[in-house]
């Protein structure tokens, strides 16, 4: 005669054995998606850095120095090309002084 | 020992089939605990939470995927790329598997007309059971394989390090070998980080970078000189922006590079700097307090100090003070302040500006400064003067950087997040300040050696260095120079540090012959500072502003101008 113990014992064991099962399945499954995963990334990073290689290229400092320069007839930004409002007020006040013609 | 004497029940005094009940329950109780925590941890994980686990086991691929397969990034300041890691194909065959190796050989130079035909038939007839065909296929040439069909084929993923900028910092980020593993420079020094996909974002600015090595590379061919280098490096925290070696070569084909063109002359290379070294002359004359101010020293004449006659470039005759010692970059005047302060002060400011040591620049590629310690007169004279000190431009930067940085020592870095900020002071605010007004006097003064290197409004200061250029069996080469500069600006508040070096200049018509550092070198930093101040957000001003002169001090400089430039 089995008793009730016996048949909460065998239950359990059951349904460990069934579990780790599904668990092995489950693992076996996340093992083939991490190789086709880790392949995606993989792929994709690399054509990203082959993009972000050939933007680096293109941007060349060299190669836009020569665009600058040549297409779009550039020049090098002189300091008389820039003043500060703080200077321009210095030499206002020092022609008004008188100190500066 | 019976199974159920852990209990330690004294049987004596119990009924057995009580006892036995009472066991057997005990067991059951733990059975069914153990199973029902075991059977509940179970379910959570098979069922309950599968979606959380999936996002964890997925997270951890992502990781994992991402370190261990493509080598990290390297990027400069504004986040460009300067080296990268992509995925290529390789051409493999196993001749054992091709059954028609004449029609193999014909489709192959179909697609590859570069193959050599007997070379292939040789490959095809041996017993090896895989050889590489090519190491680089492009997916196009992959994708005609595919379509034409070649039995025994095998084509394998490998990656590729690549240098999109070419040869631009090739001696800072340095290079891999065939397996991948770095070698020198960057690379080598982060190769750990790098292996497990880390990307380096390095303080490096590309275009500053360029436009160094553009007008040195222009110098250096004007002048018919042997190489050179140039940094440009933040005054305050010791970024590096760029740091040039002349002559250069394509990162892209590091193996394949000569050892002379990967030498780099920047960090690497030791020089005898000549009269750049005097400004830490002057820096320990004024901190030490054992010279005052106003003090003359007799340049008149030449010095002669045991068997060695020391003797100026452009000599004056009367005594000058040491705003005019370094204005006018007399030796004599230069050796007369060190034999003054003595050698014991002298080595210990050398030691504490950090050039007698190697530098903590993130790269493998650094030279350890050689300087002569035997304490004697001549020796402290000679060194007082940039002789008998050898130290690489980088080592000269950095000290430069410290004297002008308020006397808080600057440690050069190549590493975009690190600030180099160890708040050691090593000369005072007030030397920092007197150095300061002196270093601009050399470019703006009419006296000064460093004139053609004045930009008006970036307010540049410096000092130029000739030296003659050491011969490596011994004594100096009587007829190759070594010309550099160093230097800040703008001098009221210093942002930026530059220092050039060109080795071996040969003097040209042009300049009439000259191949000083003043005309070989400050022209260069004029050049440059031009062109990467309004990059680097320095805005040009007016030498009259209030600004300026409460900032720097008002040396008179007297003397009269022979026309050469030291």
């Amino acid at each position: 005669m089995i008793r009730y113990p016996s048949f909460l014992i065998i239950f359990v064991i059951l349904f460990v054995a069934i579990s780790l099962y599904q668990i092995k399945h489950f693992i076996s499954k996340k093992e083939i998606e991490l190789a086709r995963i880790t392949n995606d990334i993989n792929d994709a990073r690399s054509d990203l850095n082959i993009l972000k290689a050939e933007l680096s290229y293109l941007k060349r400092p060299d190669r836009l120095e020569n665009i600058a320069l040549n297409k779009l007839r550039l020049r090098e930004i002189l300091p008389t090309d820039i003043w500060n409002l703080k200077d321009l007020a210095d030499v206002t006040d020092s022609i008004n002084n008188g100190d500066l013609k | 020992m019976k199974i159920f004497d852990f209990f330690d029940i004294d049987l004596t005094n119990f009924n057995h089939s009580k006892s036995r009940k009472i066991k057997l329950l005990v067991c059951s109780l733990i059975f069914v605990i153990s199973f029902t925590t075991i059977g509940y941890r179970t379910i959570t994980l098979a069922s309950v939470k599968k979606d959380n686990l999936s996002k964890t086991v997925n997270k951890k691929i992502e990781t994992r995927t991402f370190k261990e397969n493509l080598r990290g990034n390297i990027y400069d300041r504004n986040n460009n790329i300067l080296a990268t890691t992509i995925n290529t194909l390789s051409l493999n065959i196993n001749p054992q598997e091709v059954l028609n190796k004449k029609e193999t050989i014909a489709k192959l130079i179909l697609i590859f007309p570069n193959l050599n035909s007997e070379k292939l038939l040789k490959k095809l007839n041996s017993n090896k059971k895989h050889i590489n065909l090519l190491r680089e296929i492009s997916p196009k040439d992959y994708i005609r394989l595919l379509q034409i069909g070649i039995e025994g084929l095998k084509i394998q993923k490998s990656t590729k390090r690549i240098y999109p900028n070419n040869s631009l910092a090739s001696h800072i980020l340095g290079g891999t070998d065939i397996d991948g593993k770095g070698i020198a420079g960057i690379e080598k020094k982060f190769d750990s980080q790098l292996q497990e996909g880390e990307s380096i974002n390095l303080s490096i600015h590309s275009g500053i970078q360029h436009i160094t090595k553009k007008l040195l590379s222009d110098q250096i061919t004007r002048f018919e000189a042997e190489g050179g280098a140039g940094i440009v490096m933040n005054a305050k925290n010791g970024q590096v922006y760029s740091i040039v070696s002349l002559p250069d070569y394509n990162a892209n084909n590091y193996n394949k590079t000569l050892s002379k063109k990967l030498f780099n002359k920047a960090t690497k290379g030791i020089y005898e700097l000549g009269s750049t070294l005097k400004l830490i002359t002057a820096a320990i004359a004024f901190e030490s307090k054992l010279i005052n101010e106003n003090e003359v020293f007799d340049v008149s004449k030449p010095l002669r100090v045991s068997s060695r006659i020391i003797s100026d470039f452009h000599p004056l005759g009367y005594a000058i003070n040491i705003p005019e010692v370094i204005v006018h970059s007399s030796n004599i005047g230069s050796a007369k302040i060190a034999e003054k302060f003595g050698p014991s002060i002298q080595l210990k400011y050398l030691r504490s500006l950090g050039l007698m040591n190697i530098l903590s620049l993130e790269i493998p590629e650094l030279g350890k400064p050689q300087v002569i310690m035997d304490k004697k007169v001549l020796s402290t004279m000679t060194i007082s003067y940039g002789h008998g000190i050898s130290i690489t431009p980088m080592h000269l930067s950095s000290a430069t950087a410290t004297i002008v940085n308020n006397g808080i020592k600057v440690n050069p870095t190549l590493l975009l997040d690190k600030t180099s900020i160890e708040n050691l002071k090593i000369i005072s605010r007030e030397t920092s300040m007197k150095m300061k007004s002196i270093m601009r006097l050399v470019v703006s003064n009419k006296y000064g050696t460093a004139k053609k290197a004045e930009v008006a409004g970036y307010l540049i200061g410096g000092k130029t260095g000739t030296a003659e250029k050491i011969n490596p069996n011994g004594g100096y080469f009587k007829k190759k120079n070594i010309v550099a500069f160093t230097g800040a600006f703008p001098m009221n508040d210093p942002q930026f540090i530059i220092t050039i070096m060109i080795d071996n200049p040969k003097g040209q018509r042009f300049s009439h012959g000259y191949r000083t550092a003043g005309w070989v070198a400050a022209p260069v930093v004029k050049r440059l500072v031009t062109r990467i101040a309004p990059i680097l957000g320095v805005k040009p001003q007016l030498e009259s502003s209030s600004k300026f002169s409460k900032n720097l001090l008002n040396y008179k400089i007297r003397g009269k101008n022979k026309g050469a430039n030291l």
